[in-house]
C-alpha cells in the first residue's frame, strides 16, 4: 500500500440538528490529486475546515504523515473561491503573505516569490496591486501564495468557481502544470463534474443529509490532459456515473 | 454552491484607472477644479454685496476682507500660529485616543457595550456648554483648547475604526489562522491595514471640525490674545471687514489641516489610486542583491 499523506478516521461534525459530516474515513495518497464533488450542504467545505484546523470535529481524528493534527492549524495550504488577496500589498508581497503572518519575510522568501511568479506568467506584475489584475490572474497569485507555504497538502475549495468558462479551462491546465512541477498533494473541491474528472487521479462524490462520501472513483485517464480528454469515451463514461450519483439517485 | 462568496470576483473597477495619466491633466482636475470653486464662491459673495447694495458694516466685499487680513498680518500671524498649535495638538491627541478606543472596543465586546453610551453622551453635550467648566478646571492655558479639539476629533475616529475592524473579511482572518498566524500578527498585518480607509474617513471628519473646537476654546478662555478674541474686538469696533477676514483665516486653517490629512491618506494608502507600487528602498536592495 502506498504511503498515506492524510488520513481521516471517523471524522464527524454536527451543527445543531444538522449532520454536516457523518463519520468519514479517508486516506489520501502522497502526491495525488483528489477531487471532491457534490452539491451544496454535502459537507465538502466542513471537511476542509476540519482538515485545516478551523473547525474542531465532534469525533474522529485527522492525521498528517501519521501525526495527529486534529484541531491544529499551520499544516496545510488553503485556497478559496475568493482570492483573499490584500489590496494594500503588491503581487510579490501577497505571495509572501503567509511568511509575513508567521514570522519575518526574508530576502530569499521574496526571491522565491519572484521566481514562482516569473515561472508561471506573472513576472510582469510583481509590483502591481491586486486591483490592477484580472480574476484569473488574481487566482494565480492566490495559488502562488498557497504554494510558497511549502505545505505538502493543498486544500483548494472551488478556486475557479467564479471564473468564466474560458479562463477556467486555462486555469485548470495551468494548475495541472504547476502540480506536476511542484509534486504536491491536492484536495480539490468543485461542483463541476467535468472539472473534477479533468484534474484528478481520484474523484470522491459526496451527498448531503447527512454529509458523507458516497462513492470513490479511481481516475485512470492518461496525462497530460488536454481539451481532447473532455470528449474521450472513458471521460464521458465516468461523467455519466458521477452525474447519475449526483442527480439520478436524488429524484 | 454559494455564489454569494464570489464578492466582486473577476469584475473590474467600473472606471478603469489608466497607469499613466498626463500629469497636467491630473493637476488640473485635482487642484484646478477645487480652486475654481473657491473663486466662484468669492464671486457669488461679491455679486450679492454689489447687487443688493449691502452696506459695508453689514458685509464687506471680498477684497476688503482680504485686505483686512493682509494689512494686519504681523498682528494676526502669531494668533494664527496659536490656533494652529491648538488644532494640531488636539487633533493628534484626539486621533490617538480615538484609534485606541476603537481598537479596544472592537477587541473587548463587553467594554464596547459599556463605553459606547458614554461616548455618544460625550458628543450630545453641547461643546460650548462644556468649554466654560473646562476653562475653570484647566485654567487659562492652551490645555482647555486642546482638550476641546481632542473631544471633538476622537469620536468620528473611534466610530469609524470600530466599524472598520468589525467588517474585516472573516475568510481572510480564517486564512491567517490556517497559516498558524498569531493573533497579534493578524491584527497588525490584516486588521489594521484593512481599517485604513475608515480610519482616514474619521480623521477627515475630525480635521474639518478641529478648528471649530479650537475657536470655541479660545472664546471660552478669554485670556491674552487669540484669533477668536481678535474677531470679537473687531466686531465690537464695527470693523466688519476684519470680522469677515478673520473668519476666512479660520476657515483657511481648517481647510489646510483637512488637506494635510488628505495628503497623509494619499501617501499612506497608495493602493487606492495606483496600479503599481512606488519604488521602495527594500525593492532597490533586492535588486542589488540579485
Amino acid at each position: 500500500m502506498s504511503p498515506a499523506l492524510l488520513e481521516l478516521r471517523d471524522v464527524s461534525k454536527v451543527f445543531g440538528d444538522t449532520v454536516a459530516l457523518a463519520p468519514t474515513t479517508l486516506s489520501i495518497e502522497d502526491g495525488s490529486f483528489v477531487a471532491i464533488v457534490g452539491p451544496s450542504g454535502c459537507g465538502k467545505s466542513t471537511m476542509f475546515n476540519v482538515i485545516a484546523g478551523l473547525l474542531a470535529p465532534d469525533g474522529g481524528e485527522v492525521r498528517l504523515r501519521d501525526q495527529p493534527v486534529t484541531g491544529a492549524t499551520g499544516h496545510v495550504g488553503y485556497m478559496l473561491q475568493k482570492d483573499l488577496l490584500v489590496p494594500w500589498r503588491t503581487v510579490e508581497d501577497n505571495i509572501t503573505m503567509a511568511k509575513r503572518l508567521t514570522g519575518r519575510v526574508t530576502g530569499s522568501d521574496r526571491a522565491e516569490a519572484r521566481r514562482v511568479a516569473r515561472a508561471y506568467g506573472l513576472g510582469e506584475f510583481l509590483r502591481h496591486y491586486p486591483s490592477a489584475l484580472s480574476g484569473g490572474m488574481r487566482q494565480r497569485v492566490a495559488f502562488m501564495r498557497t504554494l510558497v507555504t511549502h505545505q505538502s497538502l493543498l486544500l483548494l475549495d472551488e478556486p475557479f468557481g467564479a471564473l468564466d468558462a474560458q479562463t477556467r479551462l486555462e486555469m485548470q491546465q495551468w494548475l495541472l502544470q504547476v502540480w506536476k512541477d511542484t509534486e504536491r498533494t491536492v484536495l480539490f473541491i468543485t461542483h463541476d463534474v467535468d472539472e473534477s474528472i479533468f484534474l484528478s487521479d481520484r474523484v470522491l462524490v459526496m451527498s448531503p443529509r447527512p454529509g458523507r462520501v458516497v462513492a470513490d472513483f479511481t481516475n485512470t485517464l492518461a496525462r497530460p490532459r488536454t481539451v481532447e480528454t473532455l470528449t474521450e469515451p472513458a471521460f464521458v463514461e465516468m461523467k455519466g456515473r458521477i452525474m447519475h450519483l449526483l442527480h439520478g439517485g436524488a429524484s | 454552491m454559494s455564489v454569494a462568496g464570489a464578492g466582486g470576483f473577476g469584475l473590474g473597477r467600473s472606471r478603469p484607472r489608466r497607469a499613466t495619466e498626463r500629469v497636467s491633466r491630473k493637476v488640473a482636475r485635482n487642484v484646478g477644479v477645487p480652486l475654481l470653486s473657491m473663486v466662484l464662491l468669492l464671486a457669488v459673495w461679491q455679486g450679492i454685496v454689489v447687487v443688493f447694495h449691502v452696506a459695508p458694516y453689514i458685509a464687506p466685499r471680498p477684497r476688503a476682507a482680504i485686505l483686512a487680513v493682509t494689512q494686519n498680518w504681523s498682528t494676526l500671524w502669531p494668533l494664527v500660529l496659536g490656533t494652529i498649535r491648538e488644532t494640531v495638538y488636539g487633533f493628534i491627541i484626539g486621533a490617538a485616543l480615538g484609534l485606541s478606543l476603537g481598537v479596544i472596543m472592537a477587541k473587548v465586546p463587553v467594554l464596547q457595550r459599556l463605553v459606547y453610551p458614554v461616548l455618544v453622551l460625550s458628543q450630545a453635550v453641547p461643546i460650548i456648554a462644556l468649554a466654560a467648566p473646562l476653562v475653570l478646571i484647566l485654567g487659562f492655558s492652551v490645555t482647555p483648547k486642546v482638550v476641546i479639539v481632542a473631544w471633538i476629533v476622537f469620536f468620528p475616529v473611534t466610530v469609524n475604526v470600530l466599524d472598520g475592524l468589525s467588517h474585516v473579511d472573516q475568510d481572510l482572518l480564517n486564512l491567517a489562522r490556517v497559516y498558524g498566524a498569531p493573533r497579534w500578527r493578524t491584527f497588525l498585518q490584516i486588521e489594521i491595514p484593512a481599517t485604513a480607509t475608515p480610519l482616514f474617513s474619521g480623521l477627515k471628519i475630525g480635521a474639518t471640525y478641529a478648528v471649530t473646537g479650537a475657536i470655541i476654546g479660545e472664546l471660552a478662555a478669554s485670556d491674552g490674545s487669540s484669533l477668536a478674541l481678535y474677531q470679537e474686538h473687531a466686531n465690537s469696533n464695527l470693523n466688519t471687514a476684519a470680522v469677515y477676514g478673520t473668519t476666512m483665516l479660520m476657515t483657511a486653517i481648517g481647510i489646510s489641516w483637512f488637506l494635510l490629512v488628505v495628503g497623509a491618506e494619499v501617501y499612506a494608502t497608495p493602493w487606492q489610486r495606483r496600479t503599481v507600487a512606488r519604488r521602495s528602498w527594500r525593492r532597490v536592495r533586492d535588486e542589488i542583491d540579485a
